[in-house]
């Protein structure tokens, strides 16, 4: 492809403005007959290369570098002082979109005119008009003054008319960062389109994700001079580690890995290749109906040192201030984010993003793992791999063979409603993106004023595949009691089962819930931090976040396939509780149930099932609960002479829980079981498979 | 292959003006007709008020002038004629003075556009002319009824030169143009001189008085020699033709559009020089 785009040593000098001092002062008439020079600045300095047909060009730089004149040069709206510059092909600017839009004017008289000014004939727009609507989904409204119309309406159809107008070359300042998640994605998937026929791309922008997912080849501007042109890859590694000065980037070194904060993206390096590619990893929260990146907070590091460092991002416009702190260690990274606010503030929607690249094929999350599906050349939305859950502890993703490193994500702090899964990017990021994400359906999230701790995730490298295995079995096995073949693993809350690597258990496996205060309190909403050893027995201590009492979990191996649990109850002061029972929530592949007094099978699970549904009728006290099915071990869920009276509950879930349920409820006649201060055994009995 | 090759030197030669112009007609039109759209959209009489601003205009003049100070049309001497004496100057000094003022802060008014796209720069001041141009097509219906009502009769069959002043006046506008808005954008001093010199022409030129009331005046006090300054103002000659053509049924003399005719041309060369020579970094200055 011959160039068409030649940029020819080119220099554009802007002379000082002159204004008032016309007359007097500096630069004035008079200093002119005195002969000083007026001031001049050079903002772009000797700039030279050519864009082949086809091709797309980014443009990066910090704020002032030239990139914006460049970009202004390329589309003919000024000419440079020194050079030439040549473009072979007719341009659409998208410095600014909807350029010429007049408010009084209705959408479609708008797409007429702006159309005309980018050199489109009425013929032409007319041939396009219903695709320009369409991509726009603006609809009726194409009908009423756009002064009616929403911001991101005025942007979406501004950028139709610009993406249809045909331009051989397509000119891109910064407009993707407007608009929700849906419509830049479509603008990406248009992008894209132009790209696949042959059209030319030029980008400027500060967000190097985009840039990265965008553009073949980069030219790198520092103040009006090209430092690099090279592939995008190289060029925003050198952009990054380079253009060290400003005041919102710092670097951290700790053995083999870098971590680097720019501006509101961190990256981290390790030996030398980015681990982070696309968007590295970065913050937002969803507020009045926008999306608020961390790349577009003003940043500043108010503490820095070569392992350490506080970087605070401010987003004026919501009075709400990110603070990162950033730690390198010997092969981990530990990023915090708080958010401080000024007045009380109420967000709709938080979400972290960990980018990591294609090459990460496999994922661990929790007890579970899997492979990434293939990104799909016409994937144009993000694709959840796993199911969003409740956080737990360690996620991890691994890569194919021995290229790369196994990377590990521990979830240190997080909120009590956030929930992690990994998810698959559209075909253009290309990458394995690990997602926090805090959403409490319509609910706002109320956050006070002042400081509130959202998040803190460790990321660590393991060198090898071997150490990050025996990592893993040491993990585990500081909550995992194994007898025979069953292993019951404790998580937060939760217990586990698996009998020969086969899970036993879904949804929220083992766990126990409290009836306070007509509230059911789970045990995995407790705050599970203390942990003991006594031999095989294992001691878990979780604090409720509502009422005065702690749990306490006792698993201990029993006799052949079994495992002994004692729960007891910490009572801080005295406490009345209404009802309470230990469940187990088992595979749907559980068919039959039976109790002391009766047994049955489990029905289907139907869409219907919107709630938990009772299937046994006689509740008198039972010792057992048992459930079993087609290749699958026959389960015993038993309690002991001295716990509390128990009665046995088999229940369905709802169909979106999808599991078998085997209950030891203790309910007391009348009233409420009281417990007065201490620590009461309240539930004790042994799970046993087989 | 339809698209377009440019190069930094392409906005600053003349001879490419014409080529240029043709080019970018549709967009011309467009701007013109999305000006004219949106002066009267959210109007409740809409349109009707290109009508009535000059003739609530026309009744304020004639009476302040013709009542309150007296002065009097050499045409018959009523009111009525008076009237129409006066608007005809109104309508023709109104669309000078809204066209050359509306071009010469357009570069800054469509300064998202001019900073924004790459097209032929004299477009802008050239469709702020637009609206100017059809208010004036309207005042001259208007003038035409009014004339016929007030004064019983139509005009003479010299009103086919009316066109031929109106080239002069036009050209003469579009080259005011041209050169105020360039050099607006680079000082603004421009934008404030043109409006003083606006509000001293509507009193210099004969709009609600005629140049026999100003030789009147001269003479009386002996200073008749001054009087051909008065032409010196090439809106005073073209307005006395549009006049005689339309009230005396004359041709009017050479010695009446000569001089606005140089004026004419030479305004329009130099604006065409000097808008073109800084069209290429207009969006610099803007």
């Amino acid at each position: 492809m011959p160039p068409i785009i030649e940029v020819q040593n080119i220099t554009k000098t802007f002379q000082a403005r002159t204004g008032t001092r016309v007359l007097l002062g500096k630069g004035g008439i008079k200093d002119k007959l005195a002969g000083v020079k007026s001031d001049s600045f050079n903002a772009l300095e000797n700039i030279d290369f050519n864009v082949d047909g086809g091709e797309s060009l980014g443009i990066i730089g910090s704020n002032g570098s030239g990139k914006s004149t460049l970009l202004k040069l390329i589309a003919g709206v000024t000419v440079p002082t020194e050079g030439t510059i040549n473009v072979y092909g007719r341009v659409a600017s998208l410095l600014e979109l909807g350029a010429g839009f007049h408010p009084m004017l209705t959408g479609r008289e708008n797409v007429f005119l702006n159309a005309g000014i980018l050199g489109m004939r009425h013929k032409q727009v007319e041939a396009v008009f219903d695709e320009i609507v369409e991509f726009s989904g603006i609809g009726k409204f194409i009908e009423q003054p756009v002064d009616t119309y929403s911001s991101g309406m005025y942007v979406r159809i501004a950028f139709a008319v610009a993406a249809y107008t045909n331009p051989d070359i397509f000119l891109i300042d910064e407009v993707l960062s407007v608009g929700d998640e849906e419509f830049q994605r479509r603008c990406r998937r248009r992008i894209g389109e132009l790209m696949e026929q042959g059209k030319t791309i030029v980008f400027v922008s500060h967000d190097l994700g985009i840039v990265n997912s965008l553009c073949e080849r980069v030219i790198l501007l520092s103040q009006g001079k090209m430092i690099l042109r090279d592939t995008t890859s190289k060029a925003i590694d050198f952009y990054l580690r380079q253009i060290g000065d400003d005041k919102g980037l710092h670097t951290l070194h700790c053995g083999d890995l870098e971590t680097i904060q720019c501006n509101g993206r961190i990256s981290i390096f390790y030996k030398q290749e980015e681990l982070t590619p696309a968007s590295g990893l970065q913050f937002q929260v969803f507020y009045m109906g926008q999306w608020h990146n961390s790349i577009d907070a003003d940043w500043e590091m108010s503490e820095r040192s070569d392992t350490r460092c506080v970087a605070r991002g401010n987003w004026s416009k919501l009075q709400t201030t990110i603070v990162w702190t950033i730690e390198n260690k010997e092969n981990k990274v530990i990023w915090s984010v708080d958010l401080e606010c000024e007045n009380p503030t109420s967000f709709e929607q938080f979400e972290t993003n960990v980018h990591l690249p294609q090459e990460y094929v496999q994922w661990i999350y929790d007890d579970e793992s899997g492979t990434f599906p293939e990104i799909q050349t016409d994937d144009t939305a993000w694709q959840v791999v796993t199911s969003p859950e409740l956080i737990c502890e360690n996620a991890a993703a691994l890569p194919s063979g021995d290229e790369g490193v196994p990377l590990q994500i521990n979830i240190e702090k997080h909120r009590p409603n956030a929930r992690g899964c990994w998810v698959n990017s559209d075909f253009m990021t290309g990458c394995r993106i690990f997602q926090i994400r805090e959403q409490l359906g319509h609910e706002s999230i109320e956050l006070p004023a002042g400081t509130t701790e959202l998040l803190s995730l460790e990321l660590e490298v393991h060198d090898s595949r071997d150490s990050f295995d025996q990592m893993l079995g040491e993990k585990s096995a500081r909550h995992t009691v194994q007898s025979g073949d069953l292993r019951a693993r404790f998580d937060r809350g939760r217990l586990r089962l698996s009998f020969k690597d086969q899970q036993l258990t879904a949804g929220l496996h083992g766990y126990a819930s409290l009836f306070i205060n007509n509230l059911w309190n789970d045990s995995l909403n407790l705050r599970w931090e203390s942990y003991e050893e006594e031999g095989a027995k294992k001691r878990f201590t979780g604090e409720s976040r509502r009422f005065p009492y702690a749990l306490i979990w006792e698993i201990a191996p029993a006799e052949d396939n079994a495992v002994k649990m004692n729960l007891y109850l910490e009572a801080h002061e005295d406490i009345q509780i209404q009802e309470f029972h230990t469940s187990l929530l088992l595979d749907t592949n559980y068919a039959e149930w039976s109790t002391d007094h009766e047994s049955g099978t489990f029905p289907e699970l139907t869409p219907e099932a919107q709630d938990w549904q009772h299937l046994n009728h006689q509740y008198d006290q039972g010792i057992s609960g048992t459930a079993s099915g087609e290749g699958q071990p026959k389960i015993y869920l038993t309690v002991d002479q001295d716990s509390p009276d128990a009665r046995f509950t088999i229940l369905n879930t709802s169909y979106h829980e999808n599991a078998r349920v085997v209950q030891a409820l203790t309910t007391p006649e009348h009233g409420v079981i009281s417990f007065p201060k201490g620590r009461h055994p309240y539930f004790s009995g042994v799970i046993r498979v087989g | 292959m339809n698209s377009l090759v440019y190069t930094d030197a392409h906005q600053s030669q003349v001879r490419r003006l014409i080529p240029d112009l043709i080019r970018s007609r549709q967009l011309l039109f467009d701007l013109v007709w999305k000006d004219i759209r949106i002066r009267y959209r959210y109007a409740l009489m809409g349109f009707l008020w290109a009508v009535l601003e000059p003739l609530i205009m026309m009744a304020v003049l004639t009476f302040v002038f013709s009542f309150v100070f007296q002065i009097r049309s050499t045409v018959g001497g009523g009111p009525r004629e008076t009237a129409v004496t006066i608007l005809v100057g109104l309508i023709a000094w109104q669309f000078f003075s809204n066209a050359v003022s509306s071009a010469t802060n357009s570069l800054i008014d469509n300064r998202s556009l001019v900073t924004k796209v790459n097209f032929p720069r004299e477009v802008i001041p050239l469709s702020s002319v637009g609206i100017a141009f059809v208010n004036l097509i309207i005042g001259g219906i208007l003038i035409l009824v009014l004339y016929s009502a007030l004064l019983l009769k139509i005009p003479g069959q010299m009103i086919v030169f009316v066109p031929v002043v109106f080239a002069i006046q036009f050209t003469l506008v579009i080259g005011l143009g041209l050169l105020f808005s360039c050099w607006n954008a680079r000082f603004r001093d421009v934008g404030y001189m043109v409006n003083a010199s606006i509000l001293f022409g509507f009193y210099a030129t004969p709009i609600f008085y005629e140049p026999a009331f100003v030789l009147e005046r001269l003479t009386d006090r002996g200073w008749e020699n001054l009087y051909p300054l008065f032409f010196v103002n090439p809106m005073a000659g073209i307005i006395t033709s549009y006049r005689e053509l339309l009230f005396n049924n004359t041709l009017p003399s050479v010695n009446l559009l000569l001089w606005p005719t140089i004026c004419a041309i030479g305004v329009l060369v130099l604006g065409v020089i000097s808008f073109r020579r800084q069209a290429p970094t207009l969006s610099d200055r803007l």
